[in-house]
């Protein structure tokens, strides 16, 4: 108990004599109808959406007119009301709005919101209990199942430990992290369930990958942690769920796939649309982003191209462990190494960070990764 | 009655199915996102058909066929050959829902059966963040009375 209560309400007579003289005698003080908020009148501007953040952007509550820098607010306050003094000052470590905006973030806790799925009930479990898969295919489905429930838990705790650390002004930012953490939650059940249905249940923990979720875990701020987290991992762990949807062995891990592929995409949108608003908003934070990128690329490198990771993708993508299976299976896995890579590449230079390619390790690995598919015969771009 | 594919009055009636199937597509979420369709010829010389269709909230707000279509147009462009389609649609329409082998993310995936066009990634994110709802609204293929395949009139279009 590392905060205590200046007093004892209970010792204290003056509380407690006003509280049962309120009770007893009915005379009430209402002070409180007086705050010094101003009137709301909210109502949803498309009927079938509902009532949505962006209906309650009004004057005295909304996001649009909102500070850069929150100094006002120390506290719980919720943003718009008054803040009598005694309120506690909880020492938000964010509390510069460009450090956390995203663009549109309103639109996209709401789509959060309404996309939520189940892992319980919406995956046909019963069809994929009944489905056999061959021992290999089996062993490698579930290797790569272990190393996405690893990586999921991670990307629980990531907006978990930020989410106490932000101004409570950033109220959609907050809200929005809220759903990713329940969305990562649920990913991370998800795949513990499938890897506990193939009938061979988890296989080995990555710790390459462990190093790279870690440096994820323990950015210095909140815009380095989303860079890495939203754009990069959640980026190229988009890639994968498409290549992982595109190489399931069935309907149902068909099915699974595409749920989880959505609630990432919906991460990567938020975090593009956050690094285009720091990079907009507070340019300072640019050099700070490449020398966390700089890092992190490493990282990722180590982790995705670990043989833990790689050689299940060349063993599903084949189809198989016989010797035209695997070269099949290099062949894809070699061509979605590119893609993914690509796609990271593509998605920092619409958010206004073209010059990252001239200074990436990472995309020196693209040119290597181009090579090997202009030596397997296929395409280069 | 049969509708031929490809055609405005296809994409319409995949729309009001998704009208039908309301509680369906409620429960998946909001669906926000412009998609453009490209039906290529098979051979040569033939003429490339092309569609935009709007998603908003939980509906199909627009599928009609434009003159032009550039990916600057929509978010994200779905491309292929007729042949290509056909299988797809032939595909859902036998099993009731893509199989493994049908999903639009299997058949886009390296761009071997169908091409994906975009001008912005975010646009191109929007076929994932709404991955379920786009299979789901190719899927109703299946419950309509029929689907043929010779060339349908093409209407007098709009640009996209």
């Amino acid at each position: 108990m590392s905060y205590l209560s200046t007093k004892d309400f209970l010792d204290d007579k003056d509380f407690v004599d006003r509280w049962q003289y309120t009770l007893r005698s009915g005379e009430l003080d209402l002070s409180w109808m007086r705050a010094a908020t101003k009137d709301a009148v909210c109502a949803p501007q498309n009927a079938r959406r509902g009532l949505t953040f962006r209906d309650l952007d009004v004057p005295g509550y909304g996001y649009s007119t909102m500070p850069d820098l929150a100094r006002e607010n120390r506290s719980f306050a919720p943003r718009g009301a008054e803040i009598p003094p005694g309120c506690p000052d909880l020492q938000a470590e964010v509390n510069r709005k460009s450090e956390v905006w995203a663009y549109n973030i309103e639109s996209y806790y709401e789509e959060a919101m309404s996309r939520q799925w189940n892992a319980t009930t919406d995956v046909p479990w019963a069809d994929l209990a009944a489905a056999e898969l061959p021992d290999d295919i089996a062993r490698a489905y579930s290797q790569l199942l272990t190393f996405l429930t690893e990586v999921e838990m991670i990307a629980t705790d990531v907006p978990a430990k930020w989410l106490g650390r932000l101004n409570a002004d950033f109220f959609e930012v907050k809200n929005f992290m809220a759903t990713q953490v329940m969305d990562e939650a649920r990913h991370a059940e998800v795949f513990r369930k499938r890897a506990l249905t193939t009938g061979y249940g988890l296989m080995r923990a990555s710790p390459a990958n462990e190093v790279n979720l870690k440096f994820l875990r323990d950015a210095d701020s909140f815009s380095e942690s989303s860079t890495t987290l939203h754009l990069q991992a959640e980026g190229m762990v988009l890639t994968l769920f498409r290549f992982s949807e595109y190489i399931s062995p069935t309907d149902g891990d068909k099915k699974l796939f595409r749920l989880v592929m959505q609630d990432e995409a919906r991460h990567v949108g938020y975090g593009m649309q956050h690094l285009k608003w720091i990079l907009d908003h507070f340019p300072e934070k640019r050099e700070i982003i490449h020398k966390h990128l700089d890092e992190a690329e490493n990282f990722v490198f180590g982790g995705a191209y670990a043989v833990e990771v790689m050689e299940p993708f060349i063993i599903l993508s084949g189809k198989g462990m016989k010797k035209e299976n695997i070269e099949q299976g290099c062949r894809i896995t070699a061509q979605f190494q590119v893609k993914q890579v690509e796609e990271y590449f593509e998605r920092l230079e619409k958010c206004g960070l073209p010059e990252r390619k001239d200074r990436s390790q990472l995309y020196k690995a693209l040119e290597l990764g181009h090579a090997n598919l202009e030596a397997m015969g296929l395409r280069t771009h | 009655m049969a509708v031929p594919f490809p055609s405005e009055a296809f994409f319409q009636a995949l729309a009001a199915a998704m009208a039908q199937a309301h509680d369906r597509f409620r429960a998946l979420g909001f669906f926000d996102a412009t998609i453009g369709i490209g039906v290529l010829p098979d051979a040569a010389d033939g003429d490339a058909r092309l569609f935009v269709l709007a998603f908003e909230v939980f509906e199909c707000t627009r599928a009609q066929e434009v003159a032009s279509l550039a990916p600057s147009d929509v978010d994200v462009i779905l491309e292929g050959k007729l042949g290509a389609w056909r299988e797809m649609f032939e595909n859902i329409r036998a099993n009731g829902a893509a199989d493994v082998a049908h999903s639009i993310n299997t058949l886009t995936h390296f761009g071997e059966t169908l091409t994906l066009r975009y001008d912005d990634p975010d646009g191109h994110d929007k076929l994932y963040r709404f991955a379920e709802s786009v299979q789901q609204f190719f899927d109703l293929a299946a419950t309509l009375d029929g689907v043929t395949y010779e060339a349908a009139p093409r209407r007098t279009a709009p640009a996209a």
